[in-house]
């Protein structure tokens, strides 16, 4: 029962690895490239026209003739069938690659293992040993050994596979690194798991991936090898490889006599192999590497023309019954986000609330059109100072993005480059978008911004490692300064901050909006924290607006269920051994999503006509909307 | 009789060698992430653990896990000494103390599948005679974890699941070794506000259901008010104010406390309190201040707060803080 499960558990996860490499026309190409010749060389005997090891008397008239309908490839220098070789050829060169490539993967992962996840001594003899290793070039290195040595397959095989291991050794030992640093390597121990335990379970498993890739591509190499060490006359004379028969077809005047098939034919079989290998790690690498996935930015696609939006209102910032469908092929598109309304004015807050997955993020970043390209407007408007940014070419664009709207994102740690003083990106930044900002200025500009927020002029010349977590979240505020901005879009920027340096951050946008006049969207999923600041607070669920109302009447009159429930998970001090209510349930997946109210599952208070009635967003007074079928009954 | 205090830490430092400064220092300086902790903890009693980042807090909780060796200091474990302990030692005590990470995408394995997950410390501790009877304890702690059925969510990995769900599987992967300690570092503080009160809430339970204490390091007061017991604010790699949880947030002593209470964001702005909000960020543990190591920050401090170290002083049996303020 239990080894059946096992096998139906394997059989799934390799279902799922055939299913995305399917996708990948590199790697299928590899893949059948290799099987053929691995085909040719497992049926040799059947395939191949002549037994290359008959010892029928060959004449002169037999030596390098030119193909012909008897020999397709010709023959060579010993009167034999090329196509036969080749096809025999085919079995000695990949025996030697796969052979010498187990080995070479064989002690170049044990050596990166050992290395990266014993560390200290260890790691510096290994990793010292293989620098030297790496130093020393190969192939002279394997023509004196195996010149000392007997010539047989035997010894090429081990030469080959001993010298070839520096390389995985570094990645094998670079990616350990990576995995046991992770938590669940630490979470291992701390449930008492000893090395081999972490070893085998934890970081073998994510390694093996880039062990895979790393085979297919040693194993090209040790074909190479071979070929070159049989050209140079020092393979096993008595196998013969295609290495091998270019060695003999080059020493024994093909050349000469014009016999070119001697030699093209185990040149193209070494690059067959050799590209197939290749293409075939590539393809490995696509699947097994999800870091080489690509970003595209949301290409320019003025929607839909909707004749009756006209012109904005004349608040600075306008969107009007936006929606965002993100378009995969073959599949029902999610829909991220569905007739979002809001506006906002100078020197205005506004709170954008929700769940992670609620939409909110893709809401912000489709504002400037810089959502992936699966990710696509497909109804409304969004109008900055009265000049629609859904219809804008590009160019136009990008005189309003970080100039006029800017973003501060979450996680500044990853935001910033490493290398670079927090000063130098800064002045950057304000290069990048005003290339003819004066040189003398600049200086005396980026100091300007810090101060603005509460950055002494001194860490200037600092890295984002010198900062702190909330110096580093004030430097990214800094840049998204940088232009003059009117709008400022802030995601979710104290998420990982304490709640300390969060009630900074917040006093600073706080002032900087007052100073500035700035207007700033906040995005968070804590009704909390933008209860201190916010004017206005638009509760987002499943990608549609649960409730929109002035900050006071979110938290002291909130009509949605939704909102209700979110206020009444909150701890309250002031009782502090009450219970706290919790949403039962998860937020819905956008693949997903249920038919009528997307919060009918979780909500307490749902009835029949919930789950299969979208509610529509009612005016429940001066500025106050919700979407609840309830308010619609109550009125 | 089991004695009463199922954990007992005394004095307990931990100073990391920082190296050098310069070529030609003689000294080396040190990081004094946890500097002379001293805390009892009863059985199925719920202690917070509260202060910003870079007050030990962390450390603290490597060091009771026996995953960081302390410089100086005890800690006992049923009135045994477990500071130092033989490897087999220290594997058989990780059955009765266990941990809930922060970072619940991080701290499970993406290539297990649930299962493989939650029967893992069990095939690690050889516990269980047969297939049947670890199944049988795989799918109690799930469900006691709140992954009810279990069956729905055995084979599956943990990118199916959401940040809650993963959270609850850590919580299962602990509850499975049948632990009388819960160390949880910041168990909340990635998930969003609507699950925060479920995992909370699940904490709460098991400490009634299967008796088990907890430890709750966070940096947020807020969320752990309604179940602690007791609450021990830090500061740089000190205890600065310790009491009941009513005690602390009541009749708040220490100045650093009463910061972090006034900023703990209330969800309603009618309720608008002053904030206290102290400028700069915790300073660097190599180089701790002189006298009271909060006085730099300090919105109160005296002169006097420069040169000498405050002592504790009690407040209540179960309130002390150290502030001279409240020397007389």
């Amino acid at each position: 029962m239990e080894s059946h499960f096992v096998q139906n558990q394997w059989k799934d996860r390799w279902l799922k690895f055939w299913a995305v490499f399917k996708k990948s026309r590199i790697g299928i190409v590899g893949l059948v490239m290799l099987a053929v010749i691995i085909l040719l060389a497992v049926f040799a005997p059947l395939i191949a026209p002549y037994d290359s090891s008959s010892t029928e008397s060959v004449t002169i008239d037999d030596i390098y003739n030119p193909p012909s309908a008897t020999h397709w490839f010709g023959t060579d220098d010993a009167g034999q069938d090329v196509f036969s070789n080749f096809v025999f050829g085919a079995r000695i060169s990949l025996t030697v690659g796969f052979f010498a490539a187990f080995i070479s993967v064989f002690i170049g992962g044990l050596l990166g293992l050992v290395a990266g996840f014993f560390g200290g001594r260890w790691e510096n003899f290994l990793m010292r040993f293989t620098d030297i290793m790496l130093v020393i070039p190969d192939l002279p290195l394997m023509v004196v050994i195996v010149a000392l040595t007997k010539p047989s397959l035997m010894n090429i095989i081990f030469v080959i596979g001993l010298l070839g291991w520096t390389t995985t050794a570094r990645v094998v030992r670079s990616q350990t690194l990576a995995v046991k640093s992770r938590k669940f390597v630490l979470r291992a121990r701390a449930v008492g798991a000893g090395n081999g335990h972490i070893i085998s379970r934890h970081i073998l498993p994510l390694v093996m991936p880039i062990l895979v890739v790393q085979a297919v591509l040693v194993v090209s190499l040790a074909i190479l090898n071979e070929s070159a060490l049989s050209f140079l006359g020092l393979g096993d004379p008595t196998a013969l490889s295609w290495g091998q028969m270019l060695n003999y077809a080059f020493g024994r005047g093909a050349m000469s006599v014009g016999a070119w098939w001697a030699l093209v034919v185990p040149g193209l079989g070494i690059v067959w192999v050799v590209l197939g290998l290749t293409l075939l790690g590539q393809g490995l690498e696509q699947v097994l590497n999800p870091r080489l996935e690509t970003h595209h930015l949301m290409p320019h696609k003025p929607t839909v023309e909707d004749k009756a939006a006209g012109h904005g209102t004349g608040s600075l910032l306008e969107v009007r019954n936006l929606s965002i469908h993100y378009i995969n092929e073959g599949k029902p598109p999610a829909r991220a986000v569905e007739n979002i309304s809001f506006t906002l004015n100078k020197g205005e807050l506004i709170g954008l609330v929700g769940e992670s997955g609620c939409g909110k993020t893709t809401l912000m970043l489709a504002l400037l059109r810089l959502l992936p390209s699966a990710g696509q407007i497909v109804g409304g408007k969004v109008f900055f100072n009265g000049a629609d940014l859904t219809a804008m070419n590009d160019e136009a664009l990008n005189k309003i993005r970080w100039k006029e709207i800017s973003i501060v994102f979450q996680g500044a740690m990853n935001a910033l480059n490493p290398v670079r003083t927090v000063g130098d990106q800064i002045a950057e930044a304000i290069l990048k978008h005003e290339p003819s900002y004066p040189r003398e200025k600049l200086g005396a500009r980026v100091t300007e911004l810090l101060d603005l927020v509460g950055i002494a002029a001194d860490h200037k010349e600092h890295f984002p490692h010198q900062y702190s977590g909330g110096m580093r979240q004030r430097a990214m505020i800094a840049m998204a300064l940088a232009c003059n901005p009117q709008v400022i879009i802030a995601d979710e920027p104290t998420t990982a901050l304490d709640v300390m340096i969060q009630a900074q951050i917040l006093e600073l946008l706080d002032k900087l909006r007052e100073k500035l006049g700035l207007a700033i969207i906040f995005v968070t999923h804590d009704l909390g924290v933008v209860a201190e600041i916010c004017d206005r607070v638009l509760v987002m669920y499943g990608g549609v607006t649960a409730e929109y109302a002035e900050v006071d009447t979110i938290y002291n009159e909130a009509k949605h269920p939704y909102t209700q429930e979110l206020l009444k998970a909150f701890p309250d001090l002031t009782k502090p051994k009450k219970k706290l209510a919790s949403i039962p349930g998860y937020p819905p997946r956008l693949e997903d999503l249920p038919a009528g109210c997307r919060f009918a599952p979780r909500c307490p208070v749902a009835f029949d006509r919930c789950r299969s009635e979208q509610p529509s967003l009612h005016e429940l007074g001066k500025s106050h909307f919700a979407s609840c079928h309830l308010l619609e009954e109550s009125k | 009789m089991k004695p009463e205090n199922l954990l007992e830490i005394r004095g307990l430092k931990k100073y990391f060698d920082a190296g050098r400064p310069t070529l030609f220092s003689r000294q080396n300086k040190y990081v004094h992430a946890v500097d002379g902790v001293s805390l009892t903890l009863r059985r199925s009693e719920v202690i917070a653990l509260v202060g910003e980042s870079g007050c030990g807090k962390s450390t603290l909780s490597l060091l009771l896990m026996g995953l960081e060796e302390p410089t100086a200091g005890n800690i006992l474990f049923e009135g045994r000494d477990i500071t130092h302990l033989k490897d087999h030692e220290r594997k058989e005590l990780r059955r009765k103390i266990q941990m809930v990470f922060q970072d619940p995408y991080e701290s499970l394995n993406p290539t297990q599948t649930i299962e493989e997950i939650v029967n893992e410390p069990l095939q690690v501790h050889g516990i269980g005679h047969s297939k049947a009877e670890r199944d049988e304890r795989v799918k109690k702690a799930m469900e006691d974890a709140g992954l009810k059925p279990a069956e729905v969510y055995l084979h599956r990995f943990p990118h199916e699941l959401s940040g809650g769900q993963r959270q609850r599987v850590v919580i299962a992967a602990a509850l499975v070794l049948e632990p009388e300690i819960l160390l949880a570092d910041e168990p909340v503080s990635m998930l969003d506000v609507s699950i925060r009160a479920e995992i909370i809430n699940l904490l709460a339970e098991l400490r009634i259901t299967r008796q088990i204490a907890v430890i709750f390091i966070t940096h947020d007061l807020g969320s752990v008010g309604f179940f602690a017991d007791r609450v021990a604010v830090m500061y740089l790699g000190r205890i600065v104010e310790i009491g009941t949880m009513l005690e602390v947030l009541e009749k708040t002593q220490h100045p650093y406390t009463k910061a972090l209470i006034s900023v703990i964001p209330v969800p309603n702005p009618r309720l608008r309190r002053e904030r206290i909000i102290l400028q700069g960020e915790t300073p660097n543990p190599i180089d701790v201040p002189s006298g009271c190591r909060f006085h730099p920050r300090c919105p109160v401090a005296l002169a006097t707060c420069k040169e000498s170290d405050p002592p504790f002083i009690s407040q209540s049996k179960t309130h002390s803080t150290a502030c001279l303020l409240l020397v007389k």
